[in-house]
């Protein structure tokens, strides 16, 4: 936090080294090296603000952003990769991403300012682990997977098994760096959905982030499924697996609509906040959100196939 | 700590220096270039009271380290003007009366110009998200809208 005896941040942020490297394999190295008191710098919209905090004060800086390639947004063979270079403004401005992941398109015009869009990456918004995070919410409802590389080689974490906590992810930041986001386009039968609730329409933290995958047989008027992103309503970026339960071939009713929305509200455990409200009105503001999100769904899935 | 030399294109020149590792880009463009319109506010990426151009891409530069900006194109709002005539912009905002303290103006016109060099002839929503990024606590945001606004209808299709 600021310190007591100054208003004023300080200019200078105190690490050693500022590292370029050309490619994965070289950045690893330098991670190796500095046994965790080296960062790896994308966006730096995160990372700076930390370091400035004082919540982290490393040695080193790596800037991925010269290793060629890692900025692409691919389909291919059925499948949506996401490079860790990726900035909000290109997947908020890419008509595929509008097209086949349309939550992932508005949770990321949604998030911070232009500014900030410009800068920051989807690799880096997951990698900070924050249980709201803009980008994160619908890239677990459209149940992203992400591959993370080390020098011995490469795992990869479904999205639901990828935060431990606040602030912690699988990524050991000491050697490991994640190197693609990737999930399956929206199918025929499928529409998505992010929304958000904050103070301001811009730079202000979410109250409620909400996405929400809907598929649907619009001529029998039936529920195929449902996948809900919530957060922050827990420790980490949550899916209410009950409600998500009661759309399992369900009749598009109204009464299936308000009384999943009411479950998931019970699942989601938020906490009485100064920022985000009382509990009570947060549960509240789930069900809401959750049926607005379900009934756009529905709603963009009756244009596509009007 | 050894000083490193970087090189970039600021408002079309091409500049050479030597800078600490850990030193931001805001702090280069005001205090080794003397760029001072360029303002320092929160630091923390939140006013946009530092907002540049960088590679065709508004940002804010309290949250870009120097090195991270070598071999790139700065514009910075003393960049806005061409052989001593003010950018249609700057024109607009005088004019319609889009200044009060003056402290956010630098990050609204570089805002505004970064959306208008994208988008000649802007929706107000369009504007309005556009200068989203920056605060003006003299909240004199109606004039600046409107200030863009005349200036996209003024200037049709116009590159600076």
């Amino acid at each position: 936090m600021r310190s007591k005896q100054s208003l004023v941040w300080p200019k200078r942020l105190h690490w050693d080294k500022y590292f370029r490297p050309q490619s994965i394999p070289e950045a690893l190295q330098i991670l190796g090296e500095f046994q965790g008191k080296a960062k790896l710098l994308a966006g730096g919209t995160d990372l700076i603000l930390q370091i400035r905090n004082g919540e982290i004060a490393p040695k080193a800086l790596v800037d991925i952003t010269r290793i060629p390639g890692l900025d692409q947004i691919t389909l291919e063979g059925g499948v949506i990769r996401i490079g860790p270079l990726v900035t909000h403004t290109q997947l908020s401005q890419s008509p595929l991403i509008r097209e086949k992941a349309t939550a992932l398109s508005e949770g990321a015009s949604q998030l911070g300012s232009p500014q900030i869009r410009n800068l920051g990456t989807v690799a880096g918004n997951i990698v900070s682990g924050q249980p709201g995070a803009d980008t994160t919410i619908p890239l677990l409802s459209l149940d992203a997977k992400v591959k993370v590389v080390s020098k011995q080689g490469e795992r990869t974490v479904p999205l639901t098994e990828f935060f431990l906590s606040t602030g912690k992810t699988v990524v050991d930041s000491m050697r490991e760096m994640v190197t693609e986001i990737y999930f399956s386009p929206l199918a025929e039968d499928e529409s998505s959905v992010s929304l958000r609730l904050a103070k301001r329409k811009a730079l202000a933290l979410p109250i409620l982030t909400v996405s929400v995958v809907v598929s649907a047989n619009m001529k029998q008027r039936k529920f195929n499924r449902v996948k809900i992103g919530l957060g922050p309503v827990a420790l980490i970026p949550f899916r209410p697996r009950e409600a998500e339960q009661m759309f399992a071939s369900a009749p598009l009713t109204d009464k299936v609509i308000k009384g999943a929305a009411r479950k998931a509200a019970q699942e989601a455990n938020p906490r009485t906040s100064l920022l985000r409200g009382s509990e009570t009105y947060r549960r509240e503001v789930v069900a809401n959100l959750v049926e607005r999100g379900i009934r756009q769904g529905i709603e963009r899935l009756e244009v596509k196939h009007g | 700590m050894a000083k490193e030399k970087i090189q970039f294109e600021v408002n079309g020149k091409h500049v050479r220096l030597e800078v600490e590792p850990d030193e931001l880009l805001i702090d280069v463009l005001r205090d080794h270039l003397g760029l001072k319109g360029t303002k320092a506010g929160c630091r923390a990426g939140e006013c946009g009271a530092c907002s540049v151009i960088l590679n065709d891409k508004v940002v804010t530069s309290c949250l870009i380290p120097a090195m991270k900006a070598d071999g790139g194109k700065i514009k910075t709002v003393e960049g806005l003007e061409t052989d001593g005539e003010l950018h249609p912009l700057q024109k607009a905002f005088v004019e319609k009366g889009a200044i009060q303290c003056g402290f956010c103006t630098p990050g609204m016109l570089l805002s505004a110009k970064s959306l208008l060099d994208q988008n000649p002839h802007p929706t107000i929503e369009e504007i309005k998200v556009a200068i989203s990024g920056v605060l003006c606590r003299c909240t004199g945001y109606q004039k600046i809208i409107h200030a863009i606004d005349y200036a996209s209808k003024a200037t049709p299709s116009k590159e600076a």
